[in-house]
Order: structure tokens, then C-alpha cells, then sequence
């Protein structure tokens, strides 16, 4: 019996604060790629805006105060706090990607797992999605679209991991590292986004994260143990 | 991988452990079980292979490479080209959501005719009608003919305009929107022919740069190259063995640029340039720093006074001092001339300004666009704001008998309505539009013909700006036309078969024909490829044209003109009566308002307001304070040339005496998601008629207003009201040990 550590991959991300310009290209990519849908006005109003991936804004300084941007969604915890209360076994720690996933089919809407998640990253489906033709051509076929009463949350892309699994297979070969890229990560133009298999000293990831002074996890001392590590912003060495 | 527990597993697993438990004592053989999930969620069967076609994205000016992916014939996702050198595989969000263009429910699905302008009361009609109107509308307009196009508009279609417009004696296409207007583009092209010689956008190498004075570009959210700038920003920020980039931002309110910065300066609106020939002064007074550098300082800086700047712009003469330090001092500084800079005064004078820091640096990382690497390769310029006054004139005195109007480029909407340019367009005889959708210029159209959208059409386009070599993009279909729409360039073709004047000029058959012909005009490129056919088949598939022989060198050679010192900045409207200054700026998503009709953009929160389906007049908190009005309290702005109310958005990254509105929405046309579901004001109703000193630039950045409360408030749809990952509301301070 194999244990959870012993998974072949530690699916992480890196997120670099110092090159997060904001721009949310990953936003609309996530959008785009997991059938994400938009809410309307009225729906933003009620606070039930919909996003896997946001960029929370914050301010340091008084007033004049500077932007800036933490990108949030989900943080594939190794000890995720929203698993342990669903009592539909819907918020579940995925053995064979080691991720944490949900499955919609099981999901009942108690929404204990959004309460439970301290980095609010699971979002309740409060509404159908609602797509007028021909917006229903733009769905990613590999990904589901959520109805009414399900919660969601950041997947990983999880089809684009099984892709790339399955096509190493089909080649025989090993997954070569940073072949998987979520739609996120994909498009960040300065690449402040960075995704691999943590496993693999060859990957991104691994190298980012190698001896990075810079490197921290949001809401780390709740002992979560999340996957994605910040790298936090750099100071400007001033020549004045 | 571990091995998989099925149900018969668990049920094995089960009747053990009933066996364990009658044995008593025994050690259970697992402790645990694994749990998967029942049924396996359909992430994880795959629906077919897709097909892959690169392509361009329109979404702005810029042309990075995409490639699209297919499926069963549909359009599902759409990445950057990661062959292509301008983005590198990378996207920004208004590409991401180019989808949406294509499959917007509100598309207009065939051709129709508007008997009464402005009634939106359409009656279809067949292409063989449509092509007989255009066709006797243009013999009779003949050179009274006028085209209307956007920047982002098709080499070969603007050929084809070019050529219709020649033979008819009409004068040639006017290539105006409000995405270039608002970067600056005509300005920074006036700029450059003055400084050195040559008409073509600047190049800038952030990527290399260790110091960059921003001058109002917003560089990483809508000015020259989005993405490129993007891409090249993640190096300069952090690259391997080498120092993190400084940048410095001047601007009123912060952009994704200012809030990036390392030191963000709120200069009062209008003094970006006068800041720049400061630097430029004190680098020559100075004396410190590379001798070179300081010679060509005292050459070019003019006799400003910096501590008078100082005083003017609200920038401490002390920052002004250390930043000259900082630039002169560095390995390759750069100074970026933004959009803001052009939109008073004299904009070439004020572009000028701050390029001469450039040229004071004498790097590498500054140059010119290259030329396309064939004249026959047609490159769209855009247009001095001066034409369009001329060509609106034009319309007004009854001298446009045809004004056929191409792509984003809504002239209605962009331009302020103080021009009057409705009244003007009821003067002319013949007005179509071409574009996939309805917008505010074509309600006013007699016929709308609807072209295809960007990725079910044809097209090349020479990059501009490109970065030291010449790029010629390829545009191909990515899917079926979804309507009955035809492509411009072939209904151009079988109209001028009709006219006598214009027959002989456009012989080709369809415009495919047209583009295989430039094409195969090429030198090799870096894909090679023998013979006409496979260097169209590689030019298909990479999606770019790239020179063989390499980058060229960026810098260009400095010819000589005398400095002009920037006069102070002069606004529309009294001070008193008007007390704030207006600052329009465009945000990263909806950018001139060609977002606002697809909801991944619309409905995304904008990076420093989080607002999704609404624009507000954003105040400063201390001057909200003092007005007495907070979030969501509607606002009427009035300044000398019009009002529109707005929410009120509290913004505490801003000067307290600017009102900043985004543009983008306002829309009354456009679709049910821009014109019903959002909802804000469109600034350019604030703003003059009149062009800047040098006739190149709309005056957009030089007006006042003033705000009166209505008492009345909405409810915003700002998605900081969320609970953020600290407890509290995203809209708080920023922890600390993040900085």
C-alpha cells in the first residue's frame, strides 16, 4: 500500500509577486479554459463573482497608497482543511494526481468546504451557468460545466495533467518536466506564474525554489501545507 | 502509482476486517484505504485530438502570435504562438477572450440595409443587392470616396482600400481609433520622423534595461505592445546574475505600471515632458556620471529652470535630482514617452522631450521599428488626429459621397461629441459599415455588410512596433464563417468589377489570391522552404515571416534638431469654475471599448478598482472626503465640452485634485453585453473637439471639471466587497511580510 507521500508527482506552483504585473491574462485564461462562468452584475453585486484564480488588490502606505497584487486560488493543500468535512467525500485529496479535487457528482452543496477554507478559494455555483448561443462553442470539451448547487474550485487543470500523462504513456516515455502547463500559467506574460512537478529537480519549480530566500506560503502557520509557494517582492535597490 | 482499490477491493476489504475483528487482537494488514472518487468527473476522458492553427490576434494594435485550438470544428482556446519573438507564447487577457468576438450572441449574421438611419429597423438583403449598392454607391461617390479603418486592420485589405481609393481619385484609406489615439501613436511616429529621420514607433528593450523613467505609459496594461512589454518586464524584475530593474513612474494616478513601480510620482497632469527636460537639465548641470553622456545632456537638455518643474509638476526637486543621478549613472536607462504625453500641448514636441533622455543614454536597448522587409508590404499608419478634422470637414461641407467605415474603429463612439461628427456623417450620402457586430457607427450606416471576424478571415500584417527585426504576421480562418458574412476584400473585388475607374486596378480574383501574391514576394525567412507553395504552407503554420539574416542592431542615429523647451501645461476650462483635472486612461481589459462587448473582459475585475460590468469616476479618499461622497454615489462631471454622470469609485492610489474615468464603456450599441448589461460613462463626451499644437494628436489630456453630487447612489459590482485570504476584505493593507 503506497502512502499518500509516496505519489509520483508533487504537482506545485510558483507565484512571483515581484513579476505579478495584474494584468489577468491568467484570469480570462482560466476562464476560458475551465468553462468558468461569468457572473452578471446583479450576481457581482450579491458577491458571488466567480473566479478560480483572482488577484486580490491590496494597498500599502496611507493615502497616496500603492497597488499591490497577490494572485489567490486554490492551494492544493497537502493537509487541506476543506476535505475532512465534507460528508459526501465531494472535496477529496486525489491519490492518483495527489491533487485536491472535487467531484461534482457527488457534490450536495452543504458548502461546508467553502466555510472551512481558510484562502476562500472554493466558489458556489449560486446560479446556472448561463452562456447564450453560440457562447456555448467556446466550452472546453474536456472540462465540465457546473450546474446550480455544485461548488468549484481550481483544478490544476487537471485534463491538461491527464493529457500529458496519457500521451507519455501512449510514447512511453517519463513525463519530461514542465510539459504540463495549466491555462494560467501558460499565458502570464512576464511569468510570474512558474508550474511543475516539485519531484523533479529538473523542473521550474524546483529550480525556482532552490535556496529562493524570497520564497513563503500564504497562511503557512495554519499548517496546511499548500502547494503553492509566493515568492514574495523584491526591493529595489535604490542608487539615490 | 498506487495500485487502484475497487469496489470489489473494498468489499474484500471490508469482509477482512469483519474476519480481523471476529479474530480480535490480529493487526489489521492497512491501516487505511484509499478513497477515489466513484465515478471518474470527465476532466479525465478525452474528447478527440484537437487541431492547432496559428494565427494573429486583433485585439489591439500590437500583432502578437497566437494559435488556436479546434475541435469538431469549434474555436475552444486560444494561446500565444511560443515561436513567436514579439510574445513569446504569452497572452494578455484582450487576446485570451478573442473567443468571444467570434462567438458573441449578438454577431450580425447577414447583410442588411437601414432605411432610416439611427432606427436600428433592418431589412436583410441578398450579397448580389449588397454588392450592386456598394458597387453604384461607390461609382457615384467616385473620389469623393473616404475609407475608415482601424490599426488593426489587414494588410492586404488596406492594400486593396489603397488601391479602390486611388483609382477612384479619392484620397487614400484614414487609418484612426482610439486605441492608437490614446498611445500616442501618430505623435510617437511624428516624433521619431523629427528626431532621426524616419516615420516608425519606437522600440524599447525593458528587458534589458536596468533603469526605466516611465513617462505615463501604461506599458504593461494597453500601450504599445502589451504582452512584449509583459514578457520583457518578468526579466527585468528578476533575471539570473544580474541587479533587479528600477522603475520609476510619473503619472497622476497609477496604472499597472505605477503600481509595479519602485517609486510611483503623482505629477500633476500635463508636466510629464517638463519633468523629462529637468532630468534632462540636471544630468547636464550635474556633471556626474559617464562624460559622454553628460556631453550630449548639455547638447540637447534646453535651458529649463528644474526648480521651477518642481514646483509645477508637485515632484520634489530632490527626486528630481536623485532620479537624474540614477539615469545618467546606469548601465542602459530608458525613459518611455506614454499616451498622456500626446494629449495636450505639442505632442510631438512633448514626445520629443522625453526621448531625448534616450538619446542622452546612447544605449542599445532604443530603436526604431524596422521597415517591412517589402515596400509592397502594406503597414497601417495611424492617422494625425489633423486628417480626421479634415475628412470631418469634408463630410460637413458635403464633399464625402461614400464613407466606408472597417472595423473597431467607430468613429461615433471614439471621437469626442463635441465634434459633431453624427451631424457631419448626416451629410454624406452613402455610409457602410463593415463590422461582425453593430456599433454605435454603424446604427448610423445605410448598409451594413459584415465582415468576418479575425479568426475566420485572411490576412497578414507587418508588426509594428517590432522589435529589431521585421515580423510579417499570418491571419488565417480557424473555423468556418459562422454566418453569412462575407470578407471586405472580396466584396471590394466584385464591386470595382463594375466600376470602369476601378476595375483595371483591383484584376485579382479574391482577396486570397491578392495576399498569395505579397507573400510569395518574400525573402526566405528563417522557416525556408522551396518554392511558392510550401513558403506559403510554413508561413500558414508558424503564423510569422521572419527575416533569415537576424535582428538588426536598435539604435538609431541621432540627427540633429534643436531643443524646444516644453511650455507649461495650459487646460480647457477655469480653474476655479473647474477645479479638477481629468485624467482618461484605458484599462488593461476593455481598453478603447472593444472589450466591452465579450464578458470574460467585462465582467473580470479591473486590477485596480476589482469593479466588473461598471466604470466610475474614480476620486481620491481625502477629496471624496471633502465632497462628501463614497462608493457607489453617483457623480455628474462636468467640463466645458459636455457631463456624464458616474458611481464613484474611492481610489487611493491618485492625485487628490484629478478625477481619473476609464474609457471603455458607455456603449449604446455593441451588443446586449456592452450596451445593456454595463453600465459607465464614456469620457471622450468631456473632452474638446480640438487637436494639439502639432496637429497630430487629439487634446484628450487637457481638460477640467467639476463634480456636483446627484444624491443619488447604485450599488457597485466590485468583487473587493469578497472575503480575501486575511480574513477581512481583499481591499485592505497588504501583509507585511510579503514586501
Amino acid at each position: 500500500m503506497v502512502k499518500p507521500t509516496e505519489a509520483q508527482h508533487k504537482w506545485t506552483m510558483v507565484v512571483d509577486l515581484d513579476k505579478c504585473t495584474g494584468c489577468h491574462a491568467c484570469v480570462v485564461a482560466c476562464h476560458a479554459e475551465n468553462n468558468v462562468p461569468i457572473r452578471n452584475k446583479s450576481e457581482v453585486q450579491a458577491n458571488r463573482a466567480q473566479h478560480w484564480i483572482r488577484i486580490e488588490r491590496y494597498w500599502t502606505g496611507d493615502p497616496p497608497a500603492i497597488a499591490r497584487f497577490l494572485p489567490m486560488l486554490c492551494q492544493h493543500c497537502n493537509r487541506a482543511p476543506c476535505e475532512p468535512v465534507c460528508p459526501v467525500y465531494a472535496s477529496v485529496h486525489s491519490q492518483r494526481e495527489n491533487l485536491n479535487l472535487q467531484v461534482y457528482n457527488r457534490c450536495v452543496g452543504t458548502r461546508y468546504c467553502n466555510n472551512n477554507c481558510p484562502y476562500v478559494v472554493r466558489y458556489f455555483n449560486f446560479y446556472d451557468p448561463y452562456f447564450p448561443a453560440p457562447l456555448t462553442e467556446q466550452l472546453n470539451p474536456d472540462v465540465t460545466v457546473r450546474t446550480a448547487g455544485i461548488m468549484e474550485k481550481c483544478t490544476f487543470c487537471v485534463q491538461r495533467i491527464n493529457r500529458a500523462e496519457q500521451r507519455a504513456l501512449v510514447e512511453g516515455r517519463d513525463l519530461a518536466p514542465d510539459e504540463v502547463q495549466p491555462a494560467c500559467v501558460q499565458t502570464c506574460p512576464p511569468s510570474a506564474l512558474l508550474f511543475g512537478d516539485l519531484f523533479n529537480p529538473e523542473s521550474r519549480v524546483a529550480k525556482a525554489l532552490a535556496g529562493n530566500q524570497r520564497s513563503l506560503r500564504v497562511l503557512e502557520e495554519l499548517g496546511t501545507e499548500p502547494a503553492i509557494y509566493y515568492l514574495k517582492g523584491g526591493k529595489s535597490y535604490v542608487r539615490f | 502509482m498506487g495500485r487502484r482499490i475497487g469496489r470489489r477491493d473494498l468489499l474484500k476489504i471490508g469482509a477482512a476486517s469483519a474476519v480481523a475483528a471476529a479474530l480480535g487482537g490480529c493487526e489489521f494488514p492497512r491501516p487505511w484505504v484509499t478513497l477515489e472518487p466513484h465515478v471518474r468527473p470527465p476532466e479525465e476522458q478525452t474528447a478527440g485530438v484537437a487541431t492547432w492553427y496559428a494565427s494573429t490576434c486583433r485585439q489591439c494594435p500590437a500583432g502578437c502570435g497566437i494559435i488556436v485550438r479546434t475541435l469538431n470544428g469549434r474555436a475552444v482556446k486560444i494561446e500565444g504562438n511560443p515561436q513567436h519573438p514579439l510574445n513569446e507564447g504569452k497572452l494578455c487577457p484582450r487576446g485570451q477572450a478573442g473567443l468571444q468576438e467570434l462567438y458573441n450572441p449578438d454577431r450580425l449574421q447577414a447583410p442588411v440595409r437601414q432605411a432610416v438611419r439611427g432606427s436600428r429597423q433592418y431589412t436583410a438583403i441578398t450579397w448580389d443587392d449588397a454588392v450592386a449598392a456598394l458597387r453604384s454607391g461607390l461609382a457615384a461617390a467616385g473620389p469623393r470616396t473616404a475609407v475608415w479603418a482601424d490599426f488593426a486592420v489587414s494588410g492586404h485589405l488596406l492594400d486593396l482600400f489603397s488601391r479602390l481609393s486611388a483609382a477612384l481619385g479619392a484620397p487614400p484609406p484614414l487609418v484612426f481609433d482610439l486605441y492608437t489615439a490614446l498611445s500616442g501613436y501618430a505623435a510617437l511616429t511624428a516624433a521619431d520622423q523629427a528626431l532621426f529621420g524616419r516615420a516608425a514607433l519606437p522600440t524599447y528593450g525593458v528587458e534589458e534595461a536596468d533603469v526605466v523613467l516611465s513617462f505615463a505609459a501604461d506599458f504593461l496594461g494597453t500601450w504599445l505592445s502589451t504582452t512584449h512589454y509583459g514578457v520583457a518586464f518578468g526579466s527585468f524584475r528578476q533575471r539570473p546574475l544580474a541587479e533587479r530593474g528600477y522603475l520609476a513612474q510619473f503619472e497622476p494616478r497609477s496604472n499597472l505600471a505605477g503600481a509595479k513601480a519602485d517609486l510611483w510620482l503623482r505629477l500633476q497632469p500635463g508636466t510629464e515632458a517638463l519633468v523629462a527636460q529637468a532630468i534632462a537639465r540636471l544630468i547636464a548641470d550635474g556633471g556626474a556620471g559617464p562624460a559622454d553622456r553628460v556631453a550630449r545632456a548639455q547638447l540637447w537638455a534646453p535651458n529649463v529652470d528644474p526648480a521651477a518643474v518642481a514646483v509645477q509638476s508637485g515632484v520634489p526637486l530632490e527626486d528630481l535630482r536623485r532620479l537624474a543621478g540614477t539615469f545618467v549613472t546606469a548601465a542602459r536607462p530608458l525613459a518611455l514617452p506614454g499616451g498622456a504625453v500626446t494629449g495636450h500641448g505639442n505632442a510631438v514636441e512633448q514626445v520629443a522631450a522625453v526621448q531625448v533622455l534616450n538619446i542622452i543614454a546612447g544605449v542599445t536597448g532604443f530603436g526604431l521599428s524596422p521597415a517591412p522587409p517589402l515596400a509592397d508590404l502594406v503597414q497601417p499608419m495611424a492617422a494625425p488626429y489633423g486628417e480626421v478634422l479634415r475628412l470631418v470637414e469634408r463630410m460637413r461641407a458635403g464633399d464625402v459621397g461614400a464613407l466606408l467605415v472597417w472595423g473597431t474603429a467607430n468613429p461615433v463612439y471614439a471621437l469626442p461629441p463635441s465634434l459633431s461628427f453624427v451631424d457631419a456623417l448626416q451629410q454624406v450620402p452613402l455610409v457602410v459599415s463593415f463590422r461582425p457586430i453593430v456599433d454605435e457607427t454603424a446604427v448610423w450606416a445605410d448598409l451594413l455588410l459584415p465582415d468576418r471576424t479575425y479568426l475566420e478571415s485572411w490576412g497578414y500584417q507587418v508588426v509594428a512596433p517590432s522589435f529589431g527585426e521585421p515580423l510579417v504576421n499570418s491571419q488565417q480562418p480557424v473555423v468556418q464563417p459562422l454566418y453569412d458574412t462575407r470578407a471586405t476584400g472580396d466584396l471590394l473585388l466584385e464591386a470595382a468589377q463594375g466600376i470602369s475607374a476601378a476595375a483595371a486596378a483591383l484584376p485579382c480574383a479574391n482577396e486570397l489570391a491578392v495576399l498569395r501574391e505579397r507573400i510569395a514576394a518574400l525573402p526566405p525567412g528563417t522557416f525556408g522552404g522551396v518554392g511558392a507553395d510550401v513558403q506559403w504552407a510554413r508561413f500558414l503554420q508558424h503564423g510569422f515571416w521572419q527575416s533569415a539574416a537576424g535582428p538588426a542592431a536598435l539604435t538609431p542615429p541621432a540627427a540633429g534638431l534643436q531643443p524646444v523647451l516644453v511650455p507649461a501645461p495650459s487646460f480647457q476650462g477655469d480653474a476655479g469654475e473647474f477645479p479638477f483635472f481629468l485624467y482618461i486612461y484605458m484599462p488593461v481589459l476593455l481598453s478603447d471599448g472593444r472589450g466591452a462587448d465579450k464578458p470574460w473582459l467585462v465582467g473580470s475585475p479591473d486590477p485596480m478598482t476589482t469593479i466588473m460590468w461598471q466604470t466610475c469616476a474614480e476620486i481620491e479618499t481625502n477629496t471624496a472626503i471633502k465632497l462628501g461622497v463614497t462608493y457607489g454615489d453617483i457623480v455628474r462631471i462636468t467640463s466645458p465640452y459636455g457631463e456624464v454622470e458616474a458611481p464613484v469609485y474611492v481610489l487611493n492610489s491618485l492625485r487628490p485634485d484629478t478625477i481619473a474615468i476609464p474609457t471603455g464603456l458607455g456603449h449604446s450599441a455593441l451588443g446586449r453585453f456592452a450596451s445593456r448589461e454595463a453600465e459607465g460613462p464614456n469620457p471622450m463626451v468631456l473632452i474638446g473637439p480640438q487637436a494639439d499644437a502639432s496637429g497630430t494628436s487629439l487634446a484628450w489630456a487637457n481638460v477640467r471639471v467639476r463634480v456636483t453630487r446627484t444624491g443619488r447612489s447604485v450599488a457597485l459590482a466590485k468583487f473587493e466587497n469578497t472575503r480575501g485570504s486575511y480574513g477581512g476584505f481583499i481591499n485592505q493593507s497588504f501583509p507585511d511580510q510579503y514586501l
